[in-house]
């Protein structure tokens, strides 16, 4: 598994939704359901499951599936 | 255990010094955001460290009197700069620093707004905001006063006049939510915090008599200190009692609440609160395999409000939490506000969470048929249901809570229109519906329009204007919204919404509009959003939209929704 679906299976886990259903111009909140306390606990799985740090600046800048995955992996 | 105490300090800055000296051993643990590692400090330490501050505001430009707003996560540089403020004799307030992911964009409006309204001498923010507030035009007065935590501890230090505040003087201000959507920020002085927190700590109480405090050497929290509960119920808790406290940053316990449970079982005698959704948070996330080796037997106090006490949140967190040590005589149930410091009502009895059915014929505006006794009014306070005309009704009747003493706001910062509607006579009407049964308060329902998600305050204005913005409202097209209690998850909210607009793609493509600026505005999933044509929404004679009517036909399902093509 490469890093953008692992971090897809991660968004559907905690969104309960079908991971190859995440496209990237959902909303975190409003399609996703991905309140605070979800919200918290995606950054963290994140950072733990994929061994990487998550600055609360970039993670402010995060409203969609796809500005996750933007992270992820930069241009 | 058992250390002398001395007389209970007269002001908050005489609490934190007398931490100091009596209190040497113990201190404050402040964990990183992700709750990974701790820093801890002694209560001599956080004085200096406090004293330090202060000069560097006192450098900074601030003096006695001035307002200082702080808006950074929990960490060392909010409580250094929190407390600095108090020392210099000025009022710091302390305001969310935004939501986890996303709403960058609306936590500057909503600081710039501040700004205006509170007038700030100084406000301190994170390096991430400044750079987006420096990226906007919409900023310029709060970047004119903003500093982060580096250029404040860059500052040279000025000379701290140490000025001694009087017990009836302002010590801070706290923010609520105020019924025009725009936060009210309330002050509290010096006399009310002290009060507040001797008789909550009077109210729990030592088993064999005495204050709570020489009973526990610990607190374990992760309540933000921008909220009454984290900062007067849990900081200035543990420093008027002189307990240990360890400081999670919120966000590391809604991300992994097993945190907080594994702390509660390290330090000794332990105190920790919360809002109902924690509990509900702990017994959802936390499946028997990630319950073992928790052992929660040294919980004496579990401090339970802020919102609804949810009887069956209440018996879920028994039965999970009661294999792993957790007496459920520990939980104990309070009500409060930020206009009352904090704590109106409390346990006092330490038999575990009680109940009464709702009174015959009462509406309730929750679906609540059990009641939770929320506990008695704390010392030298009293508590009153009032009906409408302000008449006292009899024990079990539901009327308006209000009530009187000396842990009462001294009223709201610069709105002198909305203290005189809240304090009346010295006594504050709380908006909340409840009854009295042998001296204890039962909270049933709110007057007031508030919706309580998760325990945090939001205002039905906070989301309508921005349903009204899509839908082009202008007045003529209206909007409501409120919440629904969804069992134990508790409040969720509903938002109602007139349109001109019948073509069931085009209602579509607004609905996704709404919810999504709902969500990146407050990080707020809608639980139902539903569309009725122009006029539908009740309002009164002069124009008001009546909530609690439309949050009673959306219950009996009378709302006529127009059909979009998604179905929802």
């Amino acid at each position: 598994m490469d890093i953008t679906q692992k971090a897809l299976s991660i968004v559907a886990k905690i969104s309960g939704k079908d991971a190859a259903a995440l496209k990237p111009e959902l909303e975190l909140v409003a399609d996703l359901g991905i309140d605070s306390p979800k919200a918290l606990q995606l950054l963290l799985d994140l950072e733990d499951e994929l061994g990487l740090e998550i600055s609360d600046e970039d993670a402010a800048k995060m409203d969609t599936v796809g500005d996750v995955l933007a992270f992820l992996t930069p241009a | 255990m058992g250390r002398p105490f001395p007389m209970p300090p007269s002001t908050l800055t005489e609490a934190l010094e007398r931490a100091a000296v009596h209190f040497p051993d113990r201190g404050i643990a402040v964990f990183d955001s992700r709750g990974r590692a701790h820093q801890r400090r002694s209560y001599p330490e956080v004085f200096a460290a406090a004293q330090q501050a202060a000069r560097r505001w006192v450098g900074s430009g601030v003096e006695p009197g001035d307002r200082v707003l702080i808006s950074i996560p929990t960490s060392w540089a909010f409580l250094d700069a929190w407390l600095g403020v108090l020392l210099c004799g000025a009022l710091p307030i302390a305001v969310a620093p935004g939501a986890a992911m996303g709403a960058a964009a609306s936590q500057i409006r909503k600081i710039d707004g501040l700004v205006e309204r509170i007038g700030p001498r100084r406000a301190l923010v994170t390096a991430g905001f400044q750079r987006s507030a420096a990226m906007t035009s919409e900023a310029a007065r709060t970047l004119s006063v903003a500093l982060t935590p580096d250029e404040l501890a860059a500052m040279a230090a000025g000379a701290l006049s140490s000025p001694s505040p009087k017990a009836a003087d302002v010590a801070f201000l706290q923010l609520t939510s105020g019924s025009t959507g725009l936060p009210r920020a309330v002050s509290i002085s010096h006399r009310a915090a002290i009060h507040n927190i001797m008789s909550s700590d009077e109210a729990i109480g030592a088993p064999h008599g005495g204050p709570a405090h020489r009973w526990a050497e610990s607190m374990v929290a992760w309540l933000p200190l921008h909220h009454d509960m984290g900062l007067v119920g849990t900081l200035f808790q543990s420093v008027v009692g002189g307990l240990d406290l360890w400081l999670l940053p919120p966000g590391a316990f809604l991300a992994r609440p097993r945190k907080w449970l594994e702390h509660l079982g390290q330090h000794g005698a332990t105190f920790a609160p919360a809002p109902n959704f924690g509990y509900q948070l702990c017994v959802e996330r936390l499946d028997s395999e990630n319950r073992a080796g928790l052992d929660l037997s040294n919980w004496r106090a579990a401090m339970t409000g802020a919102e609804m006490v949810r009887p069956e949140t209440v018996a879920a967190f028994c039965e999970a939490f009661i294999p792993h040590g957790f007496r459920p005589e520990a939980f104990r149930p309070c009500y409060g506000m930020a206009e009352g410091t904090l704590a109106l009502t409390f346990d006092v009895k330490g038999k575990g969470v009680r109940t009464r059915p709702l009174p015959h014929g009462a509406s309730s505006s929750t679906d609540l048929t059990e009641i939770v006794c929320v506990g008695e009014p704390i010392a030298d306070t009293e508590v009153r249901i009032v009906d409408a005309g302000g008449r006292t009704v009899a024990d079990g009747e539901i009327g308006e809570v209000i009530a009187n003493g000396p842990s009462l706001f001294s009223g709201y910062f610069n709105d002198p229109e909305a203290t005189a509607e809240s304090l009346r006579e010295g006594w504050l009407w709380t908006g909340d519906l409840g009854f009295l049964h042998q001296g204890e308060l039962f909270i049933t329902g709110r007057l007031k329009d508030v919706l309580i998600v998760r325990g945090t305050n939001l205002m039905p204005h906070e989301i309508e204007w921005l349903a009204e913005s899509v839908t082009g409202g202008g007045g003529a097209l209206r909007s409501g919204a409120f919440s629904v209690a969804r069992g134990a998850a508790g409040e969720e909210p509903v938002v109602v919404v007139e349109v001109q607009e019948r073509d069931p793609e085009k209602l579509r493509a607004m609905r996704q509009e709404i919810r999504s600026n709902i969500g990146r505005t407050l990080s707020l999933p809608v639980a139902d959003l539903v569309f009725v044509r122009r006029g539908r929404i009740p309002k009164t004679t002069s124009g008001k939209v009546q909530r609690r009517v439309l949050r009673d036909q959306y219950l009996r399902g009378e709302i006529e929704r127009l059909e979009t093509t998604d179905g929802d």
